[in-house]
C-alpha cells in the first residue's frame, strides 16, 4: 500500500524533496515513524521543525479524527502543517 | 463635535462642476463610526432604490474612520461605497495606500462624488484652502495606473483609475499607490463618472481627546506587534502568500477552477520559495504600519509588485499555472490596468472550464499561460471575449452556461479559500452582504488556517463564528482599520502549542463547544481589551469594547442586508455555487457544504425571519432606521 506524505517547506527544504512515497503505512503513526527513517541524520532538525507542526490525511487535521492512530488507506495524501495567516 | 474626526464631508457634483462643505452628522458617526458604516448610511439615504449603478444617481463615497490619520499601526486605510455595478447590491471595497492620510490632512471624513462628467476629469482637492479644482484629465485617459500617479507627482495623495476603470470593467478597482480598492466593481463606478483621479492635499491634524496615552500605547504596541508570530514574523517575512502550503493542505487551495482543493506543485507559488529563490525584493507597507506584508518581487532582474495569497491562488493554481514570476507579471498588469485580481482570476478559470467542455471558443486552456497577458488587456479594453469576460462570471455563465460551476455569491467571484474545507467561511460567503468574499469576516481563519482552528466540517460553531467575524469586520471597516490587525488577537503562546497536544485539543474543544457563550462573552461592554477599541477610547474619548463593536457591526450589516433587500437581492441570494454545495473535494464526504443545515440558524441569530429579512424589533434594538 502506497501513500504519499508532503512535507513543510523547511522539512522538503531540508530533505530536498517535497514529497515522499511511502509503503507500509497503515495509520498515521506509521507514516510519521517511516518519515523519521527519511530523516535519521537530520533528527534533532526533524524534531524541532515539526515542534508544532499539525498532522492532515486528505486535508483533514489528524486532531479532528483518531490522532496517530488514523487509519490510511492506498493512495492518501499525510500532510505536514504549519498555520499561516493570509489574506 | 466628537474627536478623531475632521467633522467635514465634501460634496462634489461633476455634472454641475460645484462643491461644498458639509458639518459631519455627530449622530451618525455615534453609530456608525465612519468608513464602511457612514458610507453605507449615506448612500441609503441620498439615493433612490433601483438606480443604474453606472449610472449618474450612483455616488461614489470615500470614507475615512477616526484611527485614519493617526500613527496606529495598521490603520491607513480608506473605504469606497456605492451601489455595485457587479452585483447590484452593496458595493464596497477598502484600500490601504496613503489616500486616507491625504483625506484626514485635507479635514476630510467623507468625499462623496454625484453626477457624472461628460468629459476626463481629475479632482484637485485642497483641504486648506477650502478649494476644489475641476482640471481636464483628456492626457491622463488610456494611462495605466502607474503612469498615472506618475503624471500627477508627489504633491498630494492620489486615488486613481487605470484603463479596466474608464471601460468600466465591473471588477475594476481604484489604486492608492500599490493598492487597490479591488471588490465590487468601484473603479468602474469611478470610470463611468469619467473620473480618472482625485488629489488631496492638506497639513489638517488629526485631534484627539488623549494623545499621550494614544503615543504610549501605541509605541508599546508596535513592539508587541514586532514580537507577535504573525504580524512579526510570518506575514512580515512571507507577506500572505505564506499561507499557500497551508491551504493547498488543508485541500482549500482554489484549482482548476474550484474542482479541487489541492495542487502538487503549490509550493513554487509560496512565500518561503519566493524568500528561498532570491526572488524577493523590496518590502513594502501601507503608511504606518509595521508589518510591511506586501513586497517587489524580481522578473527576469526586474522589480515588479509582488501578487498576494489571493492572486497566486486564482491566477496561480486555479488556473494549474504555478509559474511564480508569470503570476508575478498578470498580478503588475491587473494592477496597472486597474482590475481585481480576484474575480480576475476566477473569471478566466471559469472561461477555461468552459472550453474545456468544448462550452466556449477560446484560446485559454488550463495550465496554459500563453494568452493571458493578452486576455487581460482585452479584458480592460473590452475587446472581443475580453468583453464578455469583463462583465464577471455570473454574466458569462448567463451567456455560455455552466452556471454550476460559475465560481460567485450574488455575482461576486469567491475568494481563495474553497468553503468545502471551511463551513463557516461558506456560510459567511453566502451571507455576506458584498457577496463572495474573505475580508469581510474571514472565519476560515480560525477553522482552517490560523493556529487555533476548530473542526471546520462539523457543524459546531458554523453559524455563530460568521456573526462574530462579520460584525467585527464591519466594525473594522468602519474604523477604517485593516483586517489583518485581527490576526494578532491570537496569543504568542497559542501559536507555539503543539496541536496534537492534549491541551491544545481541550482548548479546541471547548472553543467548539462555547456556541452562544461565545457571542455572550464577546457582546460584553466591560472595558476595553483589544488595542483597536484602546484607540477609538483614546482618540473619540468615548468608551469602545468588544460589545460596543460587536453591536455597531451587527448595525452596519443589517443596514446592508436592508439595502440589498431594497435593491432587489433576498434570502435565495444566499447561497454558494452548486460546485461547493453538492461535488465533493474530500474523501470521506459525500457532497459540500451542508448550507441547509446552517443557514436557519444564522437567520436565528442575526434575528432574521426564514426568508432572510431582519425582523423589526431586530432593526429597532441595533437602531437601525430604515
Ligand atoms: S498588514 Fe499589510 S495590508 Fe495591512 S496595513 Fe500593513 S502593509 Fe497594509
Amino acid at each position: 500500500m502506497s501513500i504519499t506524505v508532503e512535507l513543510t517547506y523547511d522539512l522538503a527544504k531540508l530533505l530536498g524533496t517535497r514529497h515522499l512515497e511511502l509503503e507500509g503505512a497503515a495509520t498515521v503513526g506509521d507514516a510519521l515513524r517511516l518519515t523519521r527513517v527519511h530523516f535519521a541524520e537530520q533528527q534533532a532538525d526533524f524534531d524541532r521543525l515539526t515542534r508544532v507542526t499539525a498532522l492532515a490525511v486528505n486535508g483533514v487535521l489528524i486532531n479532528h479524527r483518531n490522532l496517530w492512530a488514523t487509519p490510511l488507506a492506498p493512495g492518501d495524501r499525510v500532510s505536514f502543517l504549519k498555520a499561516a495567516a493570509g489574506g | 463635535m466628537i474627536k478623531g474626526y475632521a467633522n467635514r464631508i465634501l460634496e462634489v457634483d461633476l455634472a454641475a462642476r460645484t462643491f461644498s462643505f458639509q458639518p459631519l452628522d455627530d449622530e451618525i458617526a455615534r453609530l456608525y463610526i465612519g468608513g464602511k458604516g457612514y458610507g453605507t448610511r449615506l448612500l441609503y439615504d441620498t439615493t433612490k432604490p433601483g438606480i443604474d449603478a453606472l449610472g449618474p444617481e450612483n455616488p461614489l463615497i470615500f470614507a475615512t474612520g477616526p484611527l485614519n490619520g493617526s500613527l496606529a499601526p495598521q490603520s491607513n486605510r480608506f473605504a469606497v461605497v456605492c451601489k455595485s455595478p457587479l452585483t447590484g447590491g452593496i458595493g464596497n471595497a477598502a484600500c490601504g495606500g496613503s489616500f486616507a492620510l491625504g483625506l484626514k490632512k485635507a479635514g476630510l471624513d467623507v468625499l462623496v462624488i454625484r453626477n457624472q462628467s461628460p468629459t476626463p476629469l481629475r479632482l484637485e482637492v485642497d483641504g486648506d484652502a477650502g478649494t476644489v479644482a475641476f482640471v481636464d484629465a483628456t492626457e491622463l485617459w488610456g494611462r495605466g495606473t502607474s503612469a498615472t500617479q506618475e503624471a500627477l507627482g508627489k504633491s498630494g495623495y492620489h486615488a486613481v483609475i487605470g484603463p479596466a476603470g474608464e471601460n468600466q470593467v465591473l471588477y475594476a478597482g481604484i489604486v492608492s499607490q500599490e493598492r487597490i480598492a479591488g471588490r465590487t466593481g468601484v473603479g468602474a463606478v469611478m470610470g463611468s463618472k469619467r473620473l480618472k483621479a482625485i488629489t488631496v492635499k492638506g497639513t489638517a491634524k488629526l485631534e484627539m481627546e488623549d494623545e499621550e496615552k494614544f503615543k504610549a500605547y501605541t509605541k508599546w504596541l508596535r513592539q508587541h506587534f514586532r514580537a507577535h508570530p504573525v504580524l512579526g514574523e510570518k506575514l512580515r517575512r512571507y507577506g500572505t502568500m505564506g499561507i499557500v502550503n497551508t491551504t493547498n493542505g488543508r485541500n482549500i487551495l482554489p484549482t482548476h477552477n474550484f474542482r479541487f482543493g489541492h495542487h502538487p506543485h503549490a509550493m513554487q507559488l509560496s512565500g518561503e520559495y519566493l524568500e528561498d529563490n532570491g526572488l524577493v525584493g523590496v518590502k513594502s507597507s501601507c503608511i504606518h504600519c509595521p508589518v510591511a506584508c506586501g513586497r517587489d518581487v524580481m522578473v527576469d532582474g526586474a522589480r515588479v509588485k509582488g501578487p498576494e495569497y489571493e492572486t497566486v491562488a486564482l491566477l496561480g493554481t486555479n488556473l494549474d499555472i504555478v509559474d511564480i514570476k508569470q503570476v508575478s507579471e498578470w498580478n503588475q498588469l491587473a494592477d496597472d490596468l486597474g482590475m481585481d485580481t480576484i474575480s480576475l482570476g476566477v473569471t478566466l478559470g471559469f472561461a477555461m472550464e468552459l472550453q474545456e467542455l468544448g462550452m466556449l471558443e477560446t484560446d485559454l486552456a488550463f495550465g496554459k499561460p500563453e494568452g493571458i497577458s493578452a486576455m487581460i488587456r482585452d479584458i480592460a479594453f473590452r475587446r472581443g471575449l475580453g468583453d464578455d469576460l469583463a462583465q464577471g462570471v455570473k454574466r458569462l455563465s448567463e451567456k455560455y452556461g455552466g452556471w454550476s460551476f460559475a465560481m460567485h455569491v450574488k455575482g461576486l467571484e469567491l475568494s481563495a479559500y474553497d468553503p468545502r474545507g471551511s463551513y463557516a467561511q461558506g456560510v459567511e460567503y453566502a451571507t455576506t452582504n458584498r457577496g463572495g468574499c474573505h475580508v469581510q469576516g474571514a472565519s476560515m481563519y480560525m477553522e482552517s488556517t490560523g493556529p487555533l482552528t476548530i473542526n471546520p466540517q462539523s457543524l459546531r460553531l458554523k453559524a455563530e463564528l460568521p456573526v462574530v467575524q462579520q460584525n467585527l469586520a464591519c466594525a473594522l471597516n468602519a474604523m477604517v482599520l485593516c483586517m489583518f490587525s485581527t490576526y494578532g488577537i491570537i496569543p504568542a503562546f497559542v501559536h507555539r502549542m503543539d496541536p496534537n497536544s492534549f491541551l491544545y485539543r481541550m482548548l479546541v474543544g471547548a472553543f467548539e463547544r462555547s456556541g452562544p457563550m461565545y457571542r455572550w462573552l464577546l457582546g460584553l461592554k466591560v472595558r476595553p481589551l483589544l488595542w483597536f477599541e484602546q484607540w477609538l477610547t483614546y482618540i473619540t474619548g468615548q468608551t469602545f469594547t468588544s460589545g460596543h463593536l460587536q453591536e455597531i457591526g451587527a448595525r452596519i450589516f443589517n443596514l446592508e442586508r436592508m439595502y440589498n433587500l431594497r435593491e432587489g437581492l433576498t434570502g435565495q441570494d444566499d447561497t454558494l455555487p452548486p460546485r461547493m454545495l453538492h461535488e465533493p473535494t474530500f474523501k470521506h464526504l459525500h457532497s459540500g457544504v451542508p448550507l441547509d443545515s446552517l443557514l436557519p440558524r444564522y437567520y436565528q441569530i442575526r434575528g432574521w425571519d426564514a426568508q432572510g429579512v431582519p425582523l423589526p424589533r431586530t432593526l429597532k434594538k441595533l437602531q437601525v432606521r430604515v
